[in-house]
């Protein structure tokens, strides 16, 4: 068990440490460095001038060395400083973190609430009209871009309906701690979690209904209803707990795509969190926004798949770790 | 001696695909959009519309407006009436009545044509002598208005055009990449599996690393990057820099991100064929590897292949509409679905369909993807097949 903690652990820190340095390579290849982007700014700025900037910024060092630079800063705990917002990355990113964990766990809780029991009812009606919808249902929800599902949402309930704040984290000004900080949040929550519960919703629906179907065809489902045990006992706790253990692996998986999709819903709701600074940051060109908010987003999901396949052996018995 | 003809397979797969009645009106509607996208260039001509015509005089214009050219079009059209016929017969009439005194001879009759609204250039025409090529004069006249279906954008251009060239490259680079991703998916899948080994283990490795990234952040990095500088001195730069540069870079980064489900895929079933006999008679007969993975391995894995590259088709036109709608993806003037949603959400008080639309089409066309992929994926499963 431990061996196979360590190697994971280790795996997981090589492909953090690789994707890091290939980030950091693709960002020196976006068109503008911080010198081309003060060239463009003041015309009349010398060759001699950028050279010299060139130099002090690093930027006439090959790509490793800058890398190395990096690392060492980054080791020293100095995140460094957003050119955008002109304050040091550590304190942007401690706020969007939570939004983005906030949003996603809701989100996460949500689908499961809500793709559990629809796919346990569509394998209990396998090959009736129940089973079709919420297969119907299952299929919509995998193919729907998030995107427009968010802006579909934005224009029933915002703009036809105005019943949500089309966009935005919470209203300025209101009071966190107070009991209506907490609904003004919840307000601002409701859209954004729908719109990126819906692609979780379809594929664990999908998965619970094909995973309970192969859990009540084992031979132990038969033994026990031939016990006499009641109907919804041999459901329970027969079937649909033997039924739970896959979705782990599934849910899991889903971290990735969750986070996708955050990126979007957090863009399109110009919610504060990390995805939407994510893309903001790349898009003006806030190199160390970037490059952190890249490896936190990154870092989070490797160590959601770990707990996932550490949480695994711990549900299921007949799983050991070599 | 009994007469029962053995089915071949493709019989059986298409009898076995027919039964799922979704999977069928998938491939209808995927069929539909496939001719749509391939004739565009003729709706184009048929209807006068052009996907990156803009016209500001007519912004948001609502669905099945007729609307007159702009004077662009008239133009255009009129280059092209003039060259097939000769109306030197008008002009000499224009010159006589002194229509317009200070037009030089040779812009008379486009003159004609912008100074007046359709209505009043039909009354003057009909008023006019019986010079030759009068009635086909008439009909240019009456011709010169489009049809806006689906009304127009924030541009002004045509929302129905748009979107049916729209379907042609959201199609093209779905199904591109799926292709593409198959190949690079069935190389390393293969690979891994038949070598096994540390190469597998490496192999594997770099896939599963891949498969646990969040896809999407991983490809708007890519995407931000300018891929004139990686590929400045190589051959590949022959492909860049012009104008479908954005739609070949699109291609080329989802086909990186996308063939590591068809490597485990092909990796699992070769691992699963190399325990059979008929690889081992092939191997005691001396074939030699690439003959065992051309003829043995690859028919086998075919069947699966298929339903990933299906599958895939609706994921790379869904990753390929979200990077476009957050404007990494195909740059506009190109139209996608996705880069026709990029300006939508600020328009939505305005105009509620343009933002409708395209998530319609991608919408339907993913869902029909899946669809095939699911019917395909019953088709071929031994353990379903009713016989």
């Amino acid at each position: 068990m431990m061996s196979f903690i360590l190697r994971r652990l280790i795996q997981t820190l090589i492909v953090i440490g690789a994707l890091s340095f290939f980030c950091f390579y693709l960002m020196s290849l976006m068109p503008g460095d911080p010198v081309d982007m003060m060239i463009s700014s003041n015309p009349n700025m010398t060759s001699e001038d950028v050279s010299r900037l060139r130099e002090l910024y690093g930027l006439d060092q090959p790509v490793y060395k800058r890398y190395l630079n990096w690392v060492s800063t980054l080791a020293q705990g100095d995140l460094g400083y957003s050119r955008t917002y002109r304050v040091p990355v550590t304190e942007i990113l401690g706020p969007r973190l939570w939004n983005t964990f906030i949003l996603s766990g809701l989100s996460l809780i949500f689908s499961l609430l809500v793709a559990i029991p629809l796919g346990v009812f569509a394998a209990l009606n396998q090959g009736k009209k129940l089973d079709y919808f919420i297969n119907f249902f299952a299929f919509a929800g995998i193919s729907l871009p998030s995107f427009w599902l968010a802006i579909v949402l934005i224009l029933i309930f915002a703009v036809q309906i105005p019943l949500f704040p089309a966009s935005g984290t919470m209203s300025v000004g209101t009071d966190m701690t107070s009991f209506e900080g907490f609904f003004d949040r919840i307000k601002y929550l409701i859209l954004p979690t729908l719109s990126l519960s819906f692609m979780s919703i379809g594929s664990f629906v999908r998965f619970t209904r094909s995973s309970m179907l192969e859990a009540m065809r084992n031979d132990y489902i038969r033994t026990a209803r031939a016990k006499g045990l009641s109907r919804s006992r041999v459901l329970i706790v027969h079937g649909f707990r033997n039924a739970l253990l896959p979705l782990i692996t599934v849910v899991a998986l889903s971290f990735s795509s969750l986070f996708s999709g955050a990126v979007i819903t957090e863009t399109v709701f110009a919610y504060q969190g990390v995805g939407q600074l994510v893309l903001a940051s790349i898009q003006s060109n806030d190199f160390n926004v970037a490059m952190v908010s890249f490896m936190i987003s990154v870092s989070m999901v490797l160590t959601m798949n770990l707990v996932a396949d550490l949480l695994y052996g711990v549900a299921d018995p007949r799983i050991t770790y070599v | 001696m009994s007469d029962f003809k053995p089915k071949k397979l493709w019989q059986i797969v298409w009898e076995q695909f027919k039964e799922h009645r979704l999977a069928l009106i998938s491939v209808c509607i995927i069929v539909f959009l496939l001719m749509l996208s391939l004739a565009a260039p003729l709706i184009s001509k048929v209807s006068g519309l052009h996907p990156d015509q803009q016209n500001v005089f007519h912004r948001f214009v609502p669905m099945g407006t007729r609307l007159p050219f702009s004077s662009i079009a008239k133009e255009r059209s009129l280059d092209r009436f003039l060259k097939e016929y000769d109306l030197e017969a008008f002009i000499n009439y224009f010159e006589t009545q002194r229509f317009f005194p200070e037009t030089p001879r040779e812009d008379l009759i486009y003159e004609l044509f912008e100074t007046h609204q359709q209505d009043e250039l039909l009354t003057i025409l009909s008023a006019m002598p019986d010079y030759p090529h009068k009635l086909e004069l008439l009909k240019l006249a009456k011709s010169q208005t489009t049809f806006h279906l689906l009304g127009t954008d924030e541009l002004g251009r045509d929302v129905f055009i748009r979107l049916i060239y729209g379907t042609r490259v959201s199609l093209s680079v779905g199904i591109l990449v799926a292709f593409a991703a198959a190949f690079i998916g069935l190389v390393i899948g293969s690979l891994a599996g038949f070598y096994g080994g540390i190469l597998d283990a490496a192999l594997m490795r770099f896939t599963d690393s891949l498969l646990s990234l969040p896809l999407l952040v991983v490809l708007i990095v890519v995407s931000a990057i300018d891929l004139a500088k990686l590929v400045e001195h190589t051959p590949l730069s022959f492909f860049l820099g012009n104008e479908n540069e954005s739609m070949i870079k699109m291609i080329l980064i989802l086909c990186l991100f996308s063939w590591m489900q068809v490597a485990r895929l092909v990796r699992g079933s070769i691992l699963s064929l190399k325990e059979q006999e008929f690889i081992l008679a092939a191997k005691t007969l001396g074939a030699r590897d690439h003959l065992i993975i051309l003829q043995h391995i690859v028919p086998n894995v075919i069947a699966p292949l298929l339903v990933a590259v299906t599958l895939g088709v609706g994921n790379s036109i869904l990753f390929e509409a979200a990077l476009s709608f957050l404007g990494l993806g195909i740059q506009p003037p190109t139209p996608s679905w996705g880069n026709m949603l990029n300006n939508a959400q600020e328009m939505l008080q305005h105009a509620p369909m343009l933002a409708i639309l395209p998530g319609l089409f991608i919408l339907v066309t993913v869902m029909s993807f899946n669809y095939i992929g699911d019917g395909l994926q019953d088709a071929i499963d031994p353990k379903a097949i009713k016989r």
